[in-house]
């Protein structure tokens, strides 16, 4: 795998994580309410559907590289 | 027909119907280990998805997740955010050690100790403590059991006899049937949580408020503190969450029933696919919590404990019987299912890396799949009978659970990455980890100074004694090289 694909596999792995942790504390609030939930609930549930988003990217990635 | 007489029908009605379906769609019964307990490597990316989502999502996510709701507020969303983060370190992880399990033909978590560090002694030692660490984790199950048979009983009857039965059906659903039985059973569970799931976090709110937004208009307007963490150094703050998503994240996949599930399948990329995917199922999550809270609204006023009960209590309450009978159905299977996988974890680890390995009282296949269908017997008799006497306490010791399997991840990791890690340097940092748990749990009434984790302090302790050790005296022999 060259070195771009590398960083760019660890950057994405990351994405998720960060949202659903560094991010929390700055996502801590009520308003702005979206599609009715509070904004924290919808940050923590944005932040899981953006697991099998950066996932799928990876493994096309990985499969691109072994072809 | 009483309303008591038609729930606990539907609800043994669906036990029953599992366990034959399951029972019917396993063609012969193993004599081989690896067929009995990782069903001979065979499974594909959907019995894996099946296997690996009836063990992470119990009764207890789900009473769970909506008592907490309930009582704690946002404190709760921890258990939608950490196996997004469990599925993004499996996306690595499991293949890699799916691997290692395929290439040496293992078939429990200890296995892989003593395959990769060389040594017999430390297979036995984490086998003997995952056996103990699993009766609670079972014992709490049994606990949930008892919540749902009570208020599927309309409070009527003492359900502990009820519990009992139920649970050794599926101790002899185990005995006989093995993994690939389990992965049957888990479609009829997996099917009925999802149902009873989206009608309690979708026609609850609509019945009482109108919609979902609606039930929040009312919380913000009357409870907005439980939609926010708090920050402060307190048990359920932000500090709180922020250390408990770490740790539970990293831990999602090191319990031994994990290592099991790991193993049936047939490749690396099925697992990869699985970490794909499984958030999305995570998801149903959200609907628990609807559920919870529009507990707190329609029946205000409970204490934590209790919670629990909560959203089956709303069902109770203005449902009709049949509807509480499937939602009750549906967790009795939830309940019911990840025990049998805890038991087949237990006992595959207690016969191969105990009786086996430890004291050379099990030769061959065939004696061995005895000895294992054997201790499948004994764990759930020795589970309930905790159950029995102790039923309370044992709720606290889940914690040891939980921040006690943790500490099995860095051997798991660095026997992947760091070649210099001995045995002696895995055992120590095991031994520290698992003391700072102990110490901190004894010494401290609060389990969370600072409202931080004690499981992830317990962890920094553990990597850190593991990478000095490793570091002064590195590893002289070498583990059997992966092709």
């Amino acid at each position: 795998m060259s070195r771009g694909a590398r960083a760019a596999r660890v950057l994405l792995a990351c994405v998720s994580p960060a949202l659903l942790v560094l991010g929390v504390p700055f996502a801590n609030r009520i308003e702005p309410r979206v599609f009715g939930l509070p904004f924290l609930l919808a940050w923590i549930l944005f932040g899981v559907l953006m697991a099998p988003v950066t996932l799928l990217a990876i493994y096309r990635l990985e499969g691109r590289q072994k072809a | 027909m009483s309303p008591p007489f038609v729930a606990l029908g539907i609800v043994a009605l669906v036990v029953g119907g599992t366990v034959a379906f399951a029972l019917a769609s396993v063609k012969r019964l193993a004599t081989d280990p690896h067929e009995y307990v990782v069903a001979g490597r065979s499974f594909g990316a959907f019995f894996l998805w099946l296997l690996l989502a009836g063990e992470i999502y119990t009764a207890f996510t789900f009473l769970g997740a909506a008592g907490w709701a309930y009582s704690f507020g946002a404190a709760s969303f921890y258990i939608l955010a950490y196996g997004a983060i469990g599925y993004v370190i499996g996306y690595f992880f499991l293949p890699a050690i799916w691997k290692v399990g395929h290439a040496r033909n293992l078939l429990t978590a200890a296995d892989y100790f003593r395959d990769r560090y060389g040594s017999r002694k430390l297979g036995v030692t984490i086998g003997t403590l995952q056996f103990f660490m699993l009766i609670p984790y079972v014992t709490l199950q049994l606990t949930g059991l008892q919540i749902l048979l009570t208020i599927a009983g309309y409070d009527a009857y003492n359900a502990t006899a009820g519990v009992a039965l139920a649970f050794l059906l599926m101790a002899v659903f185990v005995f006989t049937a093995g993994m690939r039985g389990l992965a049957w059973a888990s479609i009829a569970k997996d099917a009925l949580i999802l149902l009873a799931v989206l009608f309690a976090g979708l026609v609850i709110p609509a019945h009482f408020f109108g919609s979902v937004p609606a039930m929040f208009d009312r919380i913000v307007a009357h409870r907005p503190q439980s939609l926010v963490l708090p920050t402060t150094w307190t048990n359920h703050s932000l500090i709180w969450y922020v250390s408990t998503v770490l740790l539970t994240g990293i831990g999602f996949f090191t319990g031994p029933q994990n290592m099991n599930a790991i193993l049936t399948s047939r490749s690396g990329d099925a697992l990869r696919r699985n970490a794909i995917w499984m958030p999305v199922y995570g998801l149903i999550l959200l609907f628990v919590f609807f559920a919870g809270f529009a507990a707190l609204l329609v029946i205000p006023g409970m204490k934590p404990g209790e919670a629990d009960q909560s959203f089956v209590l709303v069902v109770q309450r203005y449902y009709p019987p049949w509807v509480l009978g499937f939602v009750a159905a549906a967790g009795v299977l939830g309940a019911l299912v990840p025990s049998a996988a805890l038991l087949l974890a237990g006992a595959s680890t207690f016969a191969k890396n105990v009786l086996a390995d430890g004291f050379g009282f099990v030769k061959g296949d065939r004696e061995q799949t005895t000895a294992m269908r054997l201790s499948v017997i004994a764990l759930a008799a020795l589970a309930l009978l905790l159950w029995l006497v102790y039923k309370k306490t044992l709720v606290d010791l889940l914690l040891f659970y939980y921040n006690g399997i943790t500490q099995f991840m860095p051997g798991l990791v660095f026997a992947l990455v760091w070649k210099r890690v001995s045995k002696y340097a895995v055992a120590a940092g095991l031994a520290a980890g698992l003391l700072t748990v102990v110490t901190i749990f004894v010494e401290h009434a609060d389990p969370t100074p600072y409202g931080i984790n004690i499981g992830l302090l317990a962890l920094a302790v553990n990597v850190a004694v593991v990478a000095t050790v490793a570091t002064i005296w590195p590893r002289r022999d070498a583990a059997p090289e992966i092709p």
